[in-house]
C-alpha cells in the first residue's frame, strides 16, 4: 500500500491527499511533526529526501519526492480514466507542465506568506505578497477568458487534470498568508468547481462545498 | 453615500454563486439563490462575525460556515439555528441587506438602506466587458483614461463613470467601483451589437486595453 509522509497542514501533502481521495486509492499516512518539530529535517527522513521536503511516498518501495511529481506518478498509474494526467495528449502534457510549474511559483509566494504568518518562517513578507498576487492576477485573466471559451479547468481538456490539482492548495490557502483572493472572482468559481468534485476532501482552512449541490461552479452565461 | 455603484457584471454570479466585493470600505457578500433571487449583504456573520463570503448558498438560504446558521434571501433573516433546531431564531437576528438591483448586465448597489432602485434600468444591448481590479484610487484611472482610450477621447459623465467611442457603431461606458481609498474596479460595458464570431476577440482586445490603464494607474502611484 502507498505510504505517504504527510503534514497534515502543508498545502503541498494536501494535494496528494487529494488525488488520492479523487481516485480512490488506499494510502496509509505517517504524520510527520514539520512544526515545531521539524521533523522533515531529521537525519533518519534526509535519507529518505535529501532535501528535507514533504510529501514523499513510498509505493510498495518507489520512493519519490516533490508534490508535482507524485502527482504525475499517481495518475499515471492508478487513473484507469487517464483524466488527471492524460499521458498520450501532447497538448494536455505541455498544458500540465506549464501550470505544474506555476504551482511551484505559488508553493514559493503564497505558500511561504503563509508559513511565515502562522509557522514563523523567515521570509521577505513583502515581496512573498507582492509575488503571489502577480500570480493570481495571471491565474484569474486565465480562468476568466477559459469560461468565456466554455472551459472550467486550467487545461483546454474538458475535465480537469493534475494542474487544478497542484495549484489549488496555496491558492486557497492564500488568505493566511495575508494575500486577500477579493480581487479575483474567476478564481473563486474555478475552486467551487473543484470543491464539488465527486470524492472531493477538504484540509484545515479549505472548507467543503455545501452537501446540497448547486449549480455554484457553471460558468456564467455569456453577456 | 446615497449613490448606486456598478460591482460586479450579472454573469459573474450565477445561480447558487457566492461572491465577495468591497464598496467604499464596506465588504460585501453577493450571492444568488438557486431560483436567481440576487443579494449584497455585509460581509459578516450577525452571530460571530465570521466572513459569510465563507459560507455557502443552500437553495434560498445562505448557510455561515462557522456554525452553519442560515438566513434567508432577501430579508436576510436567520431561518435556522441548528444546536436548536426546534426553535424560531428571533426575528431581530438578520443579515444587515443592501439595496441591489441589475439592469441585465451590471450588479447595482447603494449603500444607502433606503435607497430605492431605479424604475426602468434596462442596459442597452451589448457585452460586459472584463472588469479590472486596480490598485489605485478612482480618481487616478479616470486620470489615465482621460488621455485617451485607444487613442480615442474619452470623456467624463460623472466621478465614477466615463464614455468613450472607439468605433462609430459602438461605445464603451466606464463604470468605476471604489473597493477602499486606495484601490478600485474598473466595469466597463460596450454597446452595439457583437457577434458571437468576433466575440471573444472583442472582450480580449478590451481586456488588454482596460489592463493597461490599470498598469498604468498603479504605476503611477507606486
Amino acid at each position: 500500500m502507498i505510504r505517504l509522509y504527510d503534514y497534515e497542514l502543508s498545502g503541498n501533502c494536501y494535494k496528494v491527499r487529494l488525488l488520492l481521495h479523487l481516485l480512490g486509492v488506499a494510502f496509509t499516512a505517517r504524520t510527520m511533526d514539520f512544526h515545531p518539530g521539524r521533523e522533515h529535517k531529521s537525519e533518519w527522513f534526509l535519507k529518505l529526501n535529501p532535501l528535507g521536503q514533504l510529501p514523499v511516498i513510498d509505493d510498495d518501495g518507489l520512493v519519490l519526492r516533490d508534490a508535482q511529481a507524485i502527482l504525475v506518478y499517481l495518475a499515471s498509474r492508478y487513473d484507469a480514466s487517464g483524466h488527471w494526467y492524460p499521458r498520450h495528449d501532447a497538448v494536455a502534457l505541455g498544458e500540465i507542465s506549464q501550470w505544474l510549474g506555476f504551482a511551484d511559483a505559488l508553493t514559493a509566494t503564497a505558500g511561504a506568506a503563509r508559513l511565515h504568518d502562522t509557522m514563523f518562517m523567515d521570509a521577505d513578507i513583502r515581496k512573498c505578497r507582492a509575488g503571489a498576487h502577480g500570480l493570481l492576477r495571471i491565474l484569474d485573466e486565465h480562468l476568466w477568458f477559459a469560461e468565456q471559451a466554455g472551459r472550467p479547468w486550467l487545461c483546454s481538456a474538458d475535465h480537469p487534470t493534475i494542474a487544478d490539482l497542484a495549484c489549488f492548495p496555496y491558492v486557497m490557502l492564500s488568505e493566511e498568508g495575508g494575500i486577500s483572493r477579493l480581487p479575483y472572482p474567476a478564481i473563486r468559481r474555478w475552486g467551487e468547481r473543484i470543491k464539488h468534485l465527486p470524492g472531493f476532501t477538504p484540509m484545515s482552512g479549505i472548507f467543503p462545498a455545501a452537501a446540497v449541490r448547486s449549480p455554484a461552479g457553471s460558468p456564467p452565461t455569456p453577456g | 453615500m446615497n449613490r448606486w455603484f456598478a460591482v460586479s457584471a450579472c454573469g459573474e454570479v450565477p445561480h447558487g454563486a457566492v461572491a465577495h466585493t468591497q464598496l467604499l470600505g464596506q465588504e460585501l457578500v453577493l450571492w444568488r439563490s438557486a431560483s436567481g433571487a440576487l443579494n449584497a449583504w455585509e460581509n459578516r456573520c450577525p452571530h460571530r462575525g465570521v466572513r459569510l463570503t465563507l459560507g455557502d448558498c443552500v437553495g434560498e438560504e445562505l448557510r455561515c460556515q462557522y456554525h452553519a446558521w442560515r438566513f434567508a434571501t432577501g430579508s436576510g433573516h436567520c431561518t435556522h439555528i441548528p444546536a436548536h433546531p426546534g426553535q424560531k431564531p428571533a426575528s431581530n437576528i438578520r443579515a444587515r441587506v443592501y439595496p441591489v438591483f441589475e439592469d441585465g448586465a451590471f450588479i447595482w448597489v447603494n449603500l444607502a438602506h433606503d435607497a430605492v432602485p431605479p424604475n426602468a434600468a434596462a442596459a442597452p444591448p451589448g457585452l460586459a466587458l472584463r472588469s479590472i481590479f486596480t490598485r489605485a484610487p478612482v480618481a487616478a484611472v479616470t486620470g489615465q483614461l482621460l488621455h485617451g482610450y485607444a487613442d480615442h477621447a474619452v470623456c467624463l459623465v460623472d466621478e465614477f463613470t466615463l464614455d468613450v467611442a472607439p468605433a462609430a457603431h459602438r461605445s464603451v461606458r466606464f463604470m468605476l467601483q471604489p473597493v477602499t481609498g486606495e484601490q478600485c474596479i474598473l466595469h466597463a460595458h460596450l454597446h452595439g451589437e457583437v457577434t458571437a464570431l468576433e466575440r471573444l476577440s472583442v472582450l480580449k482586445v478590451h481586456n488588454a486595453l482596460m489592463s493597461a490603464v490599470r498598469d498604468r494607474a498603479e504605476a503611477a502611484r507606486a
